[in-house]
């Protein structure tokens, strides 16, 4: 079917164009309204953020390879870490699934020539440039220390470091984001292709969809939130400062409405790129796709009504917090469905240890451990005990770096031979997916035991009763940089060096793998039409996979 | 991009986007995005009409004593200047969507006269506030030099000022804010209506602190200055609209066929319309009945 279009569009001898090969000029790069080449961008851009938060961590984890603040002054200490989350947060996690692949796939994979909006997307991918110098330029100029959150009345009246311009490169690069999820909405409501049914859609495209609700309805409230603590730092007028009369719980209030949805937008993407591993590296149709689809959604609507759960101890009223709890323990059950789901999915399928599958199931393993842990924090009681611990630090990377960040990685190694149409090093793959994980595992757990054992967070230093586990995770950290290091060189290595992925490496059903790899500029040669249901693994998805499978395992003659 | 093939074969209809199909589709999406960006728009202004609100219910004498300064008249004068203005704008997707180039053209004229007048008359009430140190941030109003003739009166507690009385220009040599009038607090406190957080928010021991009185009605000034600029800024955004919006009907772009970028025009210019329309009773209304 698809060698007769191939032949049908081949009447010069030329080598067909495709998205990297069409248009060399770097205008040709910076003015592009193609969705893939913006991806692309967002690609390289995500990546220097991330290793930038990367060397900020490593720095942390090195202070505390020893009770004393003897690597960093404890003010340089608050800037790092509060540099190390600003970074990763606002500019690496937030749009590292959404932005790059999201972007990338989205229309591939309902069938559509480009996203609606393209010149949209090309602004937003402009504001997060504009927004993360702003913030580089306040890091170069001195750093800010007021923690990521930036916590009235620290931030407006007290901290002498640039929070202006890093607040004012959040508020920015919020925008960004708005106009990716308001992008991906439009596109999935209108450009599905003929046959592409709500409930044929893959997974990943209604995490996609859930995302982006939360993306607008939530981000201009922390934008206008930031604005106005610049605002009251310019005009010292008392909203957030007690002392003028402002209120720092009603800045905690309208921070969280966003930020909590926000952790939702640094996981929800990481779930959808995990049910298409899960599903397609077992070769089964994965279990209850109504559920999932459903729990995503839900997922995004609590995401909006437990922000209360981090001001437990800011002297909330204790009814609200009972509420807060309560609804805290519901948001656990989407994310349950989902698990069971999956392990459902597991259950009798044809498992494939490939590297994107290695990912996958680390996901499982590490955001069962950061869902479970965000149950004990959510429950009142425990949590006086909790509070700013190291229990929280742990939990929240689980839950981020093990799932969100191990998801990407995967979906990168997953859909890599698409993007570039080039194969990596399957063993090198393999290799750095079990580092992270053990890597992680390594760092993190010791900080739940820690902080359990009352180890508060965002000191340079701690008594030495804490030093062996702080050195056990001090080599985990380094285990986990060797692990996320490794893809940066052999990723590279496989553009120049890397055999040709072919169009469909892991013989799957869907769209994305019905292109050319890597696609051309509109994508598909001439309008798919859909007549299969999502991972169709049967006789109806039109392709004969097993064939195809059995002649790739059979020994070489 | 001239990639596909097909695409030299494809009758495209003007101002069909490459990545659609036909104009259905792209009139839909575009519809859509705007309808989303609207709803992101309303949590935006949500959460300074929160700030507004909770504030509010906190030090409501505070906030009706910064209300009773602002300028009932040209906020209703602006009300209505928008509303007009929110219908010539109806009526140039009216005639857009008859093709009727001509009226098109005066009814967007027309819609940018009154966003002119609307700003036109924020600059008059923004030049009225500088000049009565009513700006919250030092620096920015008016600066009085002290007049060390003068003759200086005998200091008489701050709710006994006549507000009815024209008024006083008092020296500002810095250009702070200025606040002198407390009768609201005085009041509260005598009909026994104040709220507790005015209790702790007004006074010193039981005098009313006129320092702290005027910290809150700053707190109103401020979010007046917020709320109002960032709407302002909405409103010039939409003048800039418009110029294009202008210039495209002027070389006969819309027709019955294509009117799509003058409706999603004109439902911006309706948002921001009815931005103002929770704004003006929140800012200029709600406790004048205490002074006048």
């Amino acid at each position: 079917m698809q060698s007769a279009d191939v032949i049908g569009s081949g009447f010069s001898d030329k080598p067909k164009l495709n998205y990297l090969t069409n248009g060399t000029t770097l205008k040709s790069w910076l003015l592009t309204k193609d969705h893939k080449r913006i991806a692309i961008l967002y690609l390289i851009s995500v990546s220097v953020f991330f290793l930038m938060g990367g060397v900020y961590a490593a720095t942390i984890r090195l202070e505390l390879l020893t009770p004393a603040s003897d690597l960093l002054e404890t003010g340089t200490y608050n800037k790092v870490f509060t540099q190390h989350g600003i970074l990763m947060i606002f500019f690496f996690l937030i749009p590292s699934i959404p932005a790059v692949l999201g972007n990338f796939l989205l229309p591939i994979m309902i069938g559509a020539k480009d996203l609606a909006l393209p010149r949209i997307n090309l602004l937003s991918l402009y504001l997060y440039w504009l927004g993360g110098a702003l913030a580089l330029y306040g890091l170069m100029q001195g750093g800010v220390d007021t923690g990521w959150t930036f916590y009235t009345p620290y931030s407006t009246t007290f901290s002498n470091s640039y929070v202006l311009a890093v607040g004012v490169g959040i508020f920015i690069n919020g925008f960004s984001s708005i106009l990716t999820g308001l992008n991906f909405i439009v596109t999935i409501h209108t450009m599905r292709a003929p046959g592409m049914t709500w409930f044929r859609l893959p997974l990943f495209v209604w995490a996609m969809y859930a995302v982006s609700l939360v993306m607008i309805l939530g981000t201009p409230v922390v934008a206008i939130t930031v604005l106005l603590v610049a605002i009251e730092r310019v005009a010292r007028v008392g909203i957030f400062d007690p002392a003028i009369g402002g209120d720092p719980i009603l800045f905690q209030h309208m921070f969280w409405f966003y930020s909590h949805p926000a952790v939702y937008i640094m996981v929800l993407p990481g779930m959808g790129v995990v049910s298409e591993l899960i599903s397609n590296f077992s070769r089964k149709k994965i279990f209850g796709y109504e559920f999932i689809a459903f729990s995503s959604i839900a997922i995004a609507v609590f995401g909006f009504l437990v922000w209360g759960h981090h001001m437990f101890v800011s002297g909330q009223s204790i009814y609200a917090s009972m509420v807060f709890s309560f609804l805290t323990m519901v948001v656990a059950i989407p994310s349950a469905i989902k698990m069971f789901n999956w392990t459902a999915t597991l259950y009798k399928g044809s498992i494939d240890f490939s590297t994107p599958m290695l990912y996958g199931l680390g996901f499982m393993g590490l955001f069962l451990i950061g869902g479970l842990t965000g149950l004990y924090l959510g429950a009142i009681g425990l949590t006086v005990h909790l509070t700013d611990t190291y229990y929280v630090v742990s939990h929240f990377h689980y839950v981020m770096v093990g799932g969100q960040v191990v998801a990407y990685l995967g979906g990168l190694h997953y859909w890599w031979p698409k993007i570039t149409g080039k194969m990596y090093s399957e063993f090198w793959g393999k290799t750095s997916a079990m580092l992270v994980f053990v890597g992680f595992n390594l760092t993190f757990f010791p900080q739940l035991i820690l902080g359990y054992m009352g180890m508060p967070r965002r000191y340079a230093a701690y008594p030495p009763e804490f030093q062996v586990l702080n050195i056990f995770s001090t080599a985990g950290a380094s285990v986990l940089g060797i692990g996320m290091l490794l893809p940066v060189i052999y990723l590279l290595h496989s553009l120049v060096y890397g055999k040709p992925a072919g169009d469909n490496p892991w013989r799957l059903p869907g769209l994305e793998w019905r292109t050319s790899s890597p696609p051309p500029t509109e994508n598909f040669e001439k309008m798919p039409v859909v007549t299969w249901e999502a991972y169709e693994f049967g006789e109806d998805n039109g392709l004969d996979l097993e064939e195809d499978r059995r002649r790739d395992l059979a020994p070489v003659a | 991009m001239s990639a596909h093939a097909s695409d030299k074969f494809v009758y495209h209809e003007p101002g069909l986007q490459h990545q659609f199909e036909d104009m259905k589709q792209q009139e839909e999406s575009v519809s859509i995005g705007m309808w989303l960006f609207l709803a992101q728009e309303i949590m935006f202004f949500g959460g300074l009409f929160t700030a507004y609100l909770v504030y509010r219910s906190r030090y409501p004498m505070a906030f009706a004593a910064g209300s009773n300064h602002l300028n009932a008249f040209w906020g209703g004068l602006n009300t209505l200047v928008l509303i007009v203005s929110s219908l010539t704008m109806a009526l140039t997707v009216y005639y857009a969507q008859k093709s009727n180039r001509n009226m098109q053209v005066i009814m967007i004229i027309l819609t940018m006269i009154f966003g002119a007048v609307f700003l036109g008359v924020k600059g008059i009430e923004y030049t009225d506030k500088y000049n009565h140190g009513l700006v919250p941030m030092a620096g920015l109003n008016k600066r009085v030099k002290a007049d060390k003739n003068a003759h200086h009166e005998v200091e008489k507690p701050c709710w006994e000022v006549d507000h009815n009385a024209p008024p006083v220009e008092h020296p500002n040599p810095r250009g702070e804010f200025l606040w002198t009038d407390c009768s609201l607090a005085k009041l509260a406190q005598d009909k026994n209506f104040l709220t507790p957080s005015e209790r702790v928010g007004y006074f010193t021991g039981d005098q009313i602190d006129i320092e702290k009185f005027k910290g809150m009605v700053r707190i109103f000034y401020y979010l007046y200055f917020v709320m109002t600029g960032l709407h302002a800024l909405h409103m010039i955004i939409g003048l800039g609209l418009m110029t294009w919006l202008l210039w495209t009907a002027w070389k006969r772009n819309y027709n019955s066929e294509y009117y799509m970028p003058v409706e999603m025009s004109g439902l911006y210019w309706h948002f921001v319309d009815i931005v103002w329309i929770f704004l003006f009773p929140l800012l200029y209304l709600l406790g004048r009945h205490f002074m006048h």
